[in-house]
């Protein structure tokens, strides 16, 4: 009776672990299976100095190489394919767009977007031991090395997995992912194409992907230590850091993608006839785009306007929603109870109107007063809520640094708001109908990614002949004749 | 609606109790049909009579496009989410704009708020305060752990006719009973207007009810713990206004008031009531804690065998020792513990039989959702999913309410011999079923809730 559960694969050190499979539930009607985590995990909790050194030797150039050729072979590529069909169920979004966020994946890997990866950490230190003359007289030579790094990634964009290979190839990196339920499916089609494309080369068995239930602790405990590993990458925030908080210490750094929620400023701007159309269509995009599951999709939108305006705008950019191209939005496909109880329960307060929202097509909420709803941290499946205030700056105090990006227009405004939004924790502001394009050589939540994942090492010496004492305590050279 | 005039149905629904001609027992052994029957009736009596007169009926009318209930199930799409009773904007409270909140709640009952002097108050309980002492209402605001509050506008005719019921059920038409109430006396939480209505029906007045603390447990204060408890787990603190700021220290104050005086009120209960039988309700947690008070100073068997212990708190009692019960038996000195199932949105307390299950008071019809639709499963059999109800004793309010707990509800007979549905022990909030290995970049409500656990050290 039962059907076949959906079989996942491990990867160890770029070798295809196939069985034997363990079962989990997830969220589908079938669950899957995966490769036995009790037989793959302590597989994955040793150091091996061998392969540090074949990717510390590697040529920065033939690293870029292999990206550009996994790029392109991620085109037409038939375990991504397979992974599109079995996300069915899975992924917070429907198959088709699982395949859509999948054609963006090969333009993270051309030569064009990883050199910006690398001109972010620094070309020099990543190839050499670029030197810096430092007051005090000494030499510093400083060179970024690659971390053995254990990746507890998110599953609500496909991108995420393609980022941290990125990052962890461009350093030089050893990368332990462990997948969530919602895409235990990306990752190991990537490392499949790694092994297809180029078996036993250093960068293909620095990764190693497996699934195993979040939290469980026999594995955890002997997996999450220093002689493992260097850091622990945390998308998600509590969600997986609250599995991993009892291993740190000492030599184990933690660095954590925390969850965040992103928000819209309208300028009075945003209201004059001829703005109007581009706006709704531009807000439809931040709100809409891969279905609302990102941190960086719009849901509270902070409008200079009155209760009217913005019920236009609503009007307006519920319609834009349904217009958006079915490659980039979709109705959520999934009937979400809860929100429909919400929706309905807002539209008899007397305090809303909602426009939509009766099909799971979307919605467009506006607050007759100046404050979100209280369920604005839930908003999804392409439900947005305007909320009337009287000028921009009354947005900022809604927003903390829980907000990661502010979606505003106009440009004049956006100007304005990125000298104060970042003293109350904003990390990015950005042009209207742009917030869920992130790209992945720029800073992220507040810090930046791929600088964090190496170890900065420094070489230092001296001037010939000088006397060491004069660097250990300057005020010797005063006291020397 | 006078009783001299009602139908059997009408009176059924208003006075479950009189309908019975005072007979509880009778009330559990109605044919499935009959009570179906019954059921129906009344419910589309209140449909009609509610239809018109409540504001947010009528838009979930307009909204769902259900026009007529033929059939029990024809309701489920009108049945109110817990949100409907917190759906004013949080900050009519930061602004003490209790007139529109006043306006607000009148969309939410029938009874006629002109008379209420909300415009004066300047506090939560203020304005409940002259809500009670204004009209018939006797709203019961939910207790606090998400910074916004809910308000349930229940009546005192309407507790009345449910506690009459109470009444019956513990007095057996006898003398009063004495009343142990190990919490603050006062407050309108909907277990702290218990009390007045067990005072009323239960224990003769108020002398009969052994209360631990006198004081009031103010909503106010309690919206603020919340909020603070809140902002504290996002790593901030809270701007509230000064004045309620400064009530905070009276609440501290009556917190470590109330939790000193919880072996005082053991030792009270020893010299006055031993021997006695009692009532005694409350949440299992408040319970684990008088009885551990109480078996600390060697306190066993204080009361009669044949006294009524009910824990009430299902889901919200989880990380409970495993030995409470026991502990509590101990103590008491009961035969056993009469477990209940209750919820601020319905007026009941539903008692659970010999056989383990809770058998719904006949006045409240259940229902049980598909959880992943909200379409009604057939009600036959045993069902599992999303419970929702209907309390037939709201007549100025819409009974109808779809609740967050995942609950198994079996609407044959049960062995125990009662006829009525009975739901399952085991109930669980829906939200802790999901997936937990989900893990995603945007934050929401329950990243939050996890961080909350995390930080207080729990699961
Ligand atoms: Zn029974």
């Amino acid at each position: 009776m039962a059907l076949m559960a959906l079989a996942v694969p491990a990867v160890v050190r770029g070798e295809l672990v196939e069985g034997p499979l363990v079962e989990f539930g997830g969220r589908g009607e079938t669950g899957f299976a995966v490769a036995d985590p009790a037989a793959v995990v302590p597989r994955l909790g040793t150091r091996n100095l061998a392969l540090s050194r074949e990717l510390a030797a590697l040529d920065l150039d033939d690293i870029l190489d292999y990206l550009a050729e996994l790029g392109a072979r991620l085109v037409d590529n038939g375990h991504l394919d397979e992974a599109v069909e079995q996300s069915a169920g899975l992924a917070d979004t429907p198959p088709g767009l699982v395949r859509s966020n999948y054609r963006l994946l090969p333009g993270l890997f051309t030569r064009e977007a990883t050199e910006e990866v690398v001109a972010a950490i620094g070309r020099d230190v990543l190839t050499g031991w670029p030197e810096r003359r430092m007051a005090d007289g000494r030499t510093g030579a400083v060179r970024a090395f690659g971390v053995r790094s254990a990746h507890i990634i998110a599953g609500n964009s496909p991108l995420i997995a393609a980022m941290t290979l990125v990052r962890t190839a461009v350093t030089r990196g050893e990368a332990v992912v462990k997948t969530p339920s919602n895409d235990p499916l990306t990752m190991v089609a990537l490392a499949r194409t790694m092994i297809d494309m180029a078996p036993g080369h250093p960068l293909t068995r620095a990764v190693s992907v497996a699934y195993w239930k979040g939290g469980d602790e026999a594995l955890e405990r002997r997996l999450y230590h220093p002689a493992a590993f260097d850091k622990i990458v945390a998308w998600g925030g509590m969600a997986s850091v609250k599995h991993v908080t009892r291993y740190l210490g000492p030599g184990l750094e933690l660095v954590t993608f925390d969850p965040k929620q992103s928000a819209t400023v309208l300028g009075p701007e945003a209201f004059e006839p001829d703005a109007l159309d581009d706006v709704a269509r531009r807000l439809a995009l931040d709100v809409g785009a891969f279905n609302q599951v990102g941190c960086v999709n719009a849901r509270v939108v902070y409008a200079v306007c009155d209760t009217g305006a913005a019920q236009d705008l609503a009007r307006r950019v519920h319609a834009e929603l349904q217009a958006l191209p079915p490659t980039v939005s979709t109705p959520a496909g999934r009937v979400d109870t809860e929100l429909r109880a919400r929706l309905r329960a807002l539209r008899t307060s007397g305090f809303h109107t909602v426009v939509g929202g009766r099909a799971d097509e979307g919605a467009v909420i506006v607050s007759h007063l100046d404050e979100p709803v209280d369920f604005a941290g839930s908003l999804a499946g392409r439900v947005a809520n305007i909320v009337p205030v009287e000028t921009a700056e009354d947005a900022a105090r809604h927003l903390d640094a829980a907000t990661q990006t502010v979606g505003v227009y106009p440009a004049a405004l956006r100007h304005r708001l990125r000298e104060v939004l970042p003293l109350v924790g904003v990390q990015r502001t950005v042009e209207l109908g742009c917030a869920v394009s992130v790209h992945p050589a720029l800073p992220q939540d507040g810090f930046e990614p791929a600088r964090r994942l190496v170890r900065w090492v420094t070489d230092e010496h001296l001037p010939a002949g000088s006397d060491p004492l004069d660097i250990v305590f300057p005020p010797h050279r005063e006291e020397s004749p | 609606m006078s009783s001299q005039t009602a139908t059997t149905e009408e009176l059924f629904a208003d006075d479950p109790l009189a309908w019975a001609g005072g007979d509880y027992r009778a009330l559990h052994r109605l044919g499935q049909t009959e009570l179906a029957d019954l059921q129906l009736a009344a419910l589309r009596r209140r449909f009609a009579d509610l239809r018109g007169e409540l504001v947010v009926l009528d838009a979930m009318v307009a909204d769902t496009g259900v026009e007529a209930v033929e059939t029990l199930g024809d309701v489920v799409p009108l049945l109110f989410s817990p949100e409907v009773y917190k759906s004013y904007p949080a900050s009519l409270l930061r602004r003490k704009r209790f007139d529109v909140l006043t306006g607000w709640l009148g969309r939410l009952t029938t009874v006629d708020l002109s008379g209420a002097g909300a415009a004066a108050a300047t506090s939560i309980d203020d304005w409940l305060a002259d809500l009670d002492a204004s009209t018939d209402l006797r709203v019961q605001h939910s207790s606090v752990t998400s910074g916004t509050m809910s308000f349930v506008p229940h009546t005192h005719t309407e507790v009345d006719a449910m506690f009459s019921v109470v009444g019956a059920r513990v007095r057996g038409g006898g003398d009063p009973v004495p009343v142990v109430w190990p919490m603050i006396r006062e407050g309108r939480s909907g277990i702290m207007r218990c009390a007045d209505a067990l005072a009323e029906h239960v224990a003769g007045g108020e002398a009969g009810v052994h209360a631990m603390h006198p004081g009031r447990m103010s909503a106010d204060v309690m919206l603020l713990a919340g909020q603070i408890a809140a902002a504290r787990a996002r790593g901030e603190d809270v701007a509230a206004d000064p004045g309620l700021l400064a009530r905070r220290e009276e609440f501290e104050t009556l917190r470590r008031e109330s939790e000193a005086a919880m072996p005082g009120f053991v030792e009270r209960l020893a010299d006055t009531l031993r021997g006695q039988r009692v009532y005694l309700m409350n949440t299992w947690n408040t319970l684990h804690q008088l009885a551990s008070t109480g078996l600390d100073r060697d306190l066993h068997g204080l009361f009669a065998a044949d006294s009524l212990i009910e824990p009430g708190g299902g889901t919200k009692g989880a990380h409970m020792p495993g030995d409470w019960q026991d502990r509590v038996l101990r103590f008491t000195g009961a035969e056993r513990l009469q477990h209940i199932y209750a919820m601020t949105e319905t007026t009941a307390l539903h008692p659970m039989c010999g056989e383990g299950r809770y058998h719904l008071e006949p006045w409240t019809v259940a229902f049980v959702l598909d959880p992943a639709t909200d379409e009604p499963l057939p009600r036959t059999g045993t069902q599992t999913g999303r419970g929702a109800f209907f309390d037939l004793l709201a007549r100025t309010h819409w009974g109808g309410f779809r609740s967050e707990d995942l609950v198994t509800v079996a609407y044959e007979p049960c062995a125990c011999g009662r006829s009525t549905p009975q739901v399952h022990d085991g109930i669980r909030r829906l939200k802790d079923v999901g997936d937990v290995d989900k893990i995603n970049c945007a934050a929401t409500d329950s990243a939050h809730r996890a961080a909350l656990d995390h930080l207080s050290g729990g699961s």
